[in-house]
């Protein structure tokens, strides 16, 4: 119950992660965004107030430079012009100008009409002779600012120029403003195209885990993720994955089919078998019990060697068989081949000969290649009549590396050619050889299990030519240049 | 010549005691991993028979404790595994052989005897006879009754390995694996071909007939 409990908590748990990995994901989306723009904003606004500043520092600079050489060359009225030349002129607003005698008295004093409230007793001071003195004063009722410049002239008369930070500060405020629209709607983008970006991109994610649940609910392997061709490491996953069910599907396939057919093939031997053994038992002679023995020992011999073939094939067939891959020399193949059945040829009259490019070699497993010639050779010799002749041969072929077993036998016929690496097929002509019908399977599996095909033609009444063709590796570079197709 | 086997299951173990007992030897039985180790750690076996599936501990380990323990004694296995691996497995555990089930009785006596045979050292003869046979191994001539008889390469080696076992039955897969090394059965009947060619220049015009055919099981040359 509790282990019950925990798979379905646990199952729960796993089924809401990339859901939260997905809100995950959309949240930093976002934050990252956010805080981005947030940065961006507050940068531009530092940027715009210092200049904004720095701009009224210069406009404050210049007109007491101004002012004062005014001063200076034509006294209270030379200032008093150029003041109202400036005003006249309309360049900028006016500004706040006072000039304080030596007893410490304004001589001079203007200032726009709509401002009040600023207490200028504060700027009361005695900046030192040659550069200006800066200083803020603050107004009583409102949040403005009165920026004064004071610089003492060398007549002992204190010349200050000032300008109120009000317009700077309603240009900030307006500023603000629109940056915080501008926050409010970043803030807005930022979240939904977080959800707009995660959710498709999290789709392969999505897929995967339906398909994986669809099989586990199931029990079945045909569930696949549906493929999309974005190309990215998500789909690529997608396609693995699919690739991967792929295989299991044809391992299981692979692996349900061989313990069908083993159970299918060992039925008849089994019950050949188990009529042997009766009749025995029936009889009453001896001799015919004892031959009866004999022949259950034969036929539990075919089927051990049975099983052993058709795991052999399943083996290969589902990619399980292990390959002790090594450069395997044809002409020494062919040589074994040769020396195998030569007399076995020789007692049926029949010519068997080899030929191989010399030097010419394949990575495959050894053992199991002198199977598939053994496999294919004993064949030969089975269906081709006296007189005739065999022909193994290896040759490299369009890069490609070529076994060729050809014989002058019965051949096959057009409607049975396709069939004869069925498991068990036999055709009618080889229903009286002894034999398991499992030869030419065996060749073909172990073949396409080093990655090569296996084929047949055949002429009904001339013979038939088995070819197996294997794809050279790169290694096997040990063939001279001049038996070298390329 | 004492030997130890190892084997759970009852029908093959008084199988194989049965035969190994008519065949000369004395036997002792064990029926899991453990007893056979104990067995096999305090008894002077000449050879030892160790089945791989085993209860408790395993045939395998048997044999790799023994070889810890620096018990040299030989050691056939006998597995229901016969891929190339499982083989080398065996062979690596510090097994001295290896026979798939199911196996001729035959073949399994003269693996062992084989064992025990390469054990104890016995000096190679140069020169087999066997009855009015004669197989020089140095060189090659075979003679039967005073007779010369020209044997081609495969044919030697074949006579050869039969007057080794002389009086034993030898499977044909046993002949594959020592006249064409070939340690898979092509399910061909080359041997045949080759025991019938055999046949004919030994036993042809002779009496009595050498080499016999043993149904099911081999050939044997007596």
């Amino acid at each position: 119950m509790t282990s019950g409990d925990d798979q379905g908590g646990s199952a729960a748990a796993h089924a809401a992660s990339p859901y939260t990995f997905g809100f995950r994901l959309a949240a930093w989306y976002a934050l990252i965004f956010v805080a981005s723009s947030l940065l961006l904003i507050g940068l531009t606004y530092l940027l715009l107030a210092s200049s904004l500043r720095q701009r009224d520092h210069e406009i404050i600079q210049s007109t007491l430079d101004k002012y004062a050489s005014a001063y200076l060359q034509d006294g209270l009225n030379g200032l008093s012009d150029a003041i109202q030349s400036d005003r006249g002129a309309g360049q900028h607003e006016t500004l706040f100008v006072r000039a304080i005698g030596a007893n410490a008295q304004a001589i001079y004093f203007s200032s726009p009409e709509d401002w009040t409230g600023f207490n200028l007793s504060r700027l009361d001071v005695t900046p030192p002779p040659g550069s200006e003195t800066w200083s803020d004063v603050r107004a009583t009722r409102t949040r403005d600012v009165l920026e004064v410049a004071s610089v003492r002239l060398p007549d002992g008369v204190i010349f200050q120029v000032g300008k109120s930070t009000r317009s700077r500060e309603d240009l900030l405020g307006r500023f603000r403003a629109v940056m915080l629209a501008a926050f409010v709607s970043v803030i807005l983008i930022g979240v939904t195209g977080a959800a707009l970006i995660t959710r498709p991109a999290l789709q392969p994610i999505r897929d995967l885990i339906d398909a994986v649940r669809r099989i586990m609910a199931t029990g079945r392997i045909e569930a696949r993720v549906p493929a999309r061709a974005s190309g990215d490491a998500l789909d690529e996953l997608s396609t693995l994955f699919n690739r991967m069910l792929d295989r299991i599907e044809s391992l299981i396939a692979g692996m349900r089919g061989s313990l069908d057919n083993v159970a299918h093939d060992l039925r008849t031997p089994m019950m050949r078998l188990r009529s042997i053994a009766e009749s025995a038992l029936q009889s009453s002679d001896p001799a015919v019990q004892q031959e009866a023995l004999a022949d259950c020992l034969e036929e539990s011999d075919r089927v051990a060697a049975m099983l052993t073939t058709l795991m052999d094939i399943s083996e290969a067939e589902t990619g399980t068989m292990k390959l002790a891959r090594e450069q395997v020399d044809l002409a020494q193949l062919l040589r074994e081949t040769l020396e195998l059945y030569g007399d076995l040829a020789e007692e049926k009259r029949q010519s068997l000969t080899a030929s191989a490019s010399p030097g010419l070699s394949l990575e495959a497993d050894h053992n199991r290649l002198r199977q598939v010639m053994a496999n294919l050779v004993d064949n030969a010799i089975k269906y081709t009549p006296a007189g005739g002749s065999i022909a193994m041969e290896g040759r490299a072929e369009n890069g490609d590396v070529v076994l060729e077993v050809r014989d002058t036998g019965a051949g096959i016929a057009p409607a049975d050619l396709p069939r004869v690496w069925e498991r068990l097929y036999r055709g009618d002509a080889s229903r009286s050889e002894r034999g398991l019908g499992l030869g030419l399977s065996l060749v073909r599996a172990i073949v396409e299990a080093h990655g090569g095909r296996a084929s047949v033609t055949s002429e009904p009444g001339k013979g038939s030519t088995f070819r197996l063709t294997f794809p050279r590796r790169e290694r096997s570079g040990a063939v001279p240049p001049h038996l070298s197709p390329m | 010549m004492r030997l130890l086997v190892i084997e759970d299951d009852r029908t093959i173990a008084s199988f194989l005691v049965k035969g190994l007992q008519e065949a000369g030897f004395a036997v002792d039985h064990a029926e899991d991993g453990r007893t056979g180790l104990r067995l096999a750690l305090t008894e002077p076996y000449d050879a030892a028979v160790v089945d791989v599936m085993l209860p408790g501990m395993d045939g395998l380990s048997v044999i790799e404790e023994l070889r810890r323990q620096k018990v040299r004694t030989p050691v056939l296995i006998l597995s229901a595994r016969q891929s190339v691996d499982d083989r080398v497995r065996g062979l690596q555990a510090g097994g001295d052989d290896y026979l798939v089930k199911p196996f001729a009785f035959s073949e399994l006596l003269a693996r062992v005897q084989a064992l025990i045979r390469r054990s104890t050292g016995e000096t190679q003869p140069t020169r087999l006879v066997v009855r009015d046979v004669s197989l020089d191994l140095v060189s090659r001539r075979v003679e039967r009754a005073g007779t010369v008889i020209d044997l081609r390469p495969r044919e030697f080696a074949l006579l050869e390995y039969l007057m080794r076992n002389a009086g034993r039955v030898v499977s044909k897969t046993m002949i594959m694996e020592h006249v064409w090394n070939y340690s898979f059965d092509p399910r061909t009947n080359v041997v045949d071909v080759l025991v019938f060619r055999l046949r004919e220049k030994i036993d042809r015009g002779f009496e009595p007939k050498l080499i016999q055919t043993v149904r099911g099981i081999g050939y044997v040359l007596k």
